[in-house]
């Protein structure tokens, strides 16, 4: 391969690079999704061997999963129910503060783990050359799992639990309602595992974030009654847990239908936080490998 | 080239010969710098230096863990790579992994290189098993297909019923035998290891040797990374010696090697002139390597045009 007009100290290697590409590149969008599809498999099991790890060095196991959102309920219910008198006025506050604990759990816990996904797969990540979405996917996919038995307890506890929810008809909509949080909640993890991971320091604000989006999203309050500038209720109101929770009081406690605006706006974030934060996070594939 | 091997008696045996094919990876005048946080003052003493570190945030050193090194790599090679602890051989596995951006240069491959790294547990949590068929999947096995690999990469790994047990209560060697076990079972064309299989006992140790033969009769290039010139030796046709970032030496493993060692020994002792001498005869010896990239489709349209 060397040629003969170079001085003998210098080896001249000339390189056929027609089936070579630079390493570590990303691949094409397209290229990606489909590598993406033939990980389903990984996906799915990643997310199954790691379910339930988190308690997995507790005595009580298992009951964590429903026994954090209680007494999370139980906190609030004494502080913001009988301490500060919040509930006047609501109608069925328990049930009222038990589908906001819960469903409020599921998107922020989705936050909070995508922001650490990035750190607790990097074995994997080093490991393997696999298209770096399985890894926050495979956590919205978990997170979506363990809200199976949490859903359960909710709907068994505001059935049994005085002044009783009737069962309705507008409860066959709740589940599209899940089905938007559920897109909603893998644009999370999917923009806070970059953003985390680009910016360590966020990791650290993010308890604050987690609080302000509790409190902004009515979880033990309503809004409607402590906002009364119009502005600021008018952002409230653009917060997609807000919706998630309006909509869900609505369907599964108070049999009415809720309001389209709701609707829509849950619908806008459903659609596009998953899209964008599928882009923003292949567009970042080459750096999650880095140490 | 015995002068330079005085210290090693001749008891290794060479790994099996395979024919050398075509370029698999071409790595052409790669550098990689870092700027790392270091204490060590940058002696300007000026004051923006000093408020930074008052604040906490250290000032940065630029560290060349590679300096400008060319090479390329041929299918059937198993090519060692040597030098102290530092030296930048992890870094420039990391970099032909696609883990790690080069500074400058360029480095390109046939395939997506596999890459063992030297921490041992994928997912402490999970027994061996379970991070098997995750390993499998995660290089996008199906499962039925893992299933069927499954026994074939536990007996590569030979770690027993270890495998029900959580990763996490491996020792260091029974961690990098099923990972080598893993990624060999994907027979991969470029496959990189770093420092994975210095652990093995004796048996494992014959069971490795044979599928890094095996991948490397398939047309596979293997890198290992050791400061065990023993193991180079042992284990592969080609080494590189890399000292503070910079390819000293290149060629058949044995030379290289012992080149090596003889340098290390008398760094070792004290005797710092014979070593730097070693080293100043070495980089004499190396014939460096200029890499230039064509393409046969595109060449092919210059000559007409010329």
């Amino acid at each position: 391969m060397s040629t003969t007009k170079t001085p003998p100290s210098l080896r001249v290697e000339d390189v056929d690079i027609s089936r070579m590409r630079p390493v570590g590149r990303r691949p094409g969008l397209f290229s990606y999704v489909r590598q993406l599809w033939g990980r389903r498999h990984f996906v799915w099991a990643d997310s199954r061997a790691r379910a339930f790890t988190g308690t997995k060095d507790t005595v009580l196991g298992r009951f964590w999963l429903v026994g954090r959102p209680l007494l999370d309920g139980l906190t609030f219910y004494l502080i913001f129910g009988l301490l500060l008198g919040v509930s006047r006025g609501i109608e069925n506050y328990v049930g009222f503060l038990l589908i906001g604990v819960f469903l409020f759990g599921w998107s922020s816990q989705s936050l909070n783990g995508g922001a650490n996904v990035l750190s607790s797969g990097k074995n994997l990540i080093r490991g393997f050359a696999f298209p770096r979405a399985a890894i926050p996917l495979s956590l919205a996919l978990r997170e979506t799992m363990s809200m199976g038995p949490r859903l359960l307890v909710m709907v068994a506890m505001i059935l049994v639990i005085p002044p009783h929810a009737q069962v309705s008809v507008y409860w066959l909509i709740f589940p599209l309602v899940l089905v938007l949080q559920g897109l909603f909640n893998v644009g999370v993890v999917l923009y806070a595992a970059r953003l985390t991971h680009a910016v360590p320091d966020l990791r650290l604000v993010l308890g604050f974030f987690s609080r302000l989006w509790l409190y902004g999203s009515g979880v033990m309050y309503s809004i409607d009654r402590f906002v009364e500038h119009p502005t600021v209720l008018a952002i409230a109101q653009l917060n997609p847990v807000y919706c998630v929770l309006e909509i869900s009081r609505d369907l599964l406690l108070y049999a009415r239908m809720p309001d389209l605006t709701l609707w829509m706006t849950l619908l806008a974030w459903a659609v596009a936080t998953p899209l964008l934060g599928f882009l923003y996070f292949w567009q970042g594939e080459e750096e999650y490998g880095r140490e | 080239m015995s002068d330079l091997a005085q210290d090693t008696p001749d008891t290794t045996s060479a790994p099996a010969d395979v024919p050398v094919g075509d370029p698999t990876v071409s790595v052409r005048r790669l550098s990689v710098h870092y700027r790392v946080p270091s204490g060590e003052d940058d002696g300007s003493g000026q004051a923006p230096g000093r408020l930074r570190r008052r604040l906490g945030m250290t000032g940065t050193v630029t560290v060349r863990a590679v300096d400008d090194v060319s090479f390329v790599a041929r299918a059937g090679e198993a090519i060692g790579v040597v030098g102290q602890n530092g030296s930048g051989k992890s870094t420039l596995l990391r970099v032909i992994a696609g883990l790690e951006t080069a500074t400058h240069g360029d480095v390109l491959a046939t395939s997506t290189p596999m890459f063992l790294g030297v921490n041992a547990a994928l997912m402490p949590e999970l027994s061996g098993l379970q991070n098997v068929r995750l390993g499998l999947l995660a290089m996008g096995r199906t499962p039925a297909e893992a299933d069927e690999i499954v026994p074939d990469v536990l007996h590569v790994a030979g770690i027993g019923n270890a495998v029900h047990r959580p990763m996490k209560t491996y020792s260091s060697g029974m961690g990098a035998r099923l990972r080598f076990a893993i990624a060999a079972s994907a027979r991969p064309e470029i496959l990189l290891i770093d420092e994975a299989l210095a652990t093995g006992d004796a048996a494992s140790k014959e069971r490795s040797e044979e599928r890094m033969a095996q991948i490397r009769q398939q047309a596979g290039t293997i890198f290992l990374v050791s400061h065990a010139a023993q193991t180079i030796e042992e284990m592969c046709t080609r080494a590189i010696w890399l000292h503070d970032g910079e390819l000293v030496l290149d060629g058949p493993a044995e030379e290289t090697a012992r080149a090596y060692r003889w340098w290390a020994w008398n760094v070792a002792k004290g005797e710092h002139e014979i070593a730097a001498d070693v080293l100043e005869r070495c980089r004499a010896r190396l014939r460096a390597t200029l890499v230039r990239h064509e393409d046969q489709t595109g060449r092919h349209i210059a000559r007409h045009s010329t």
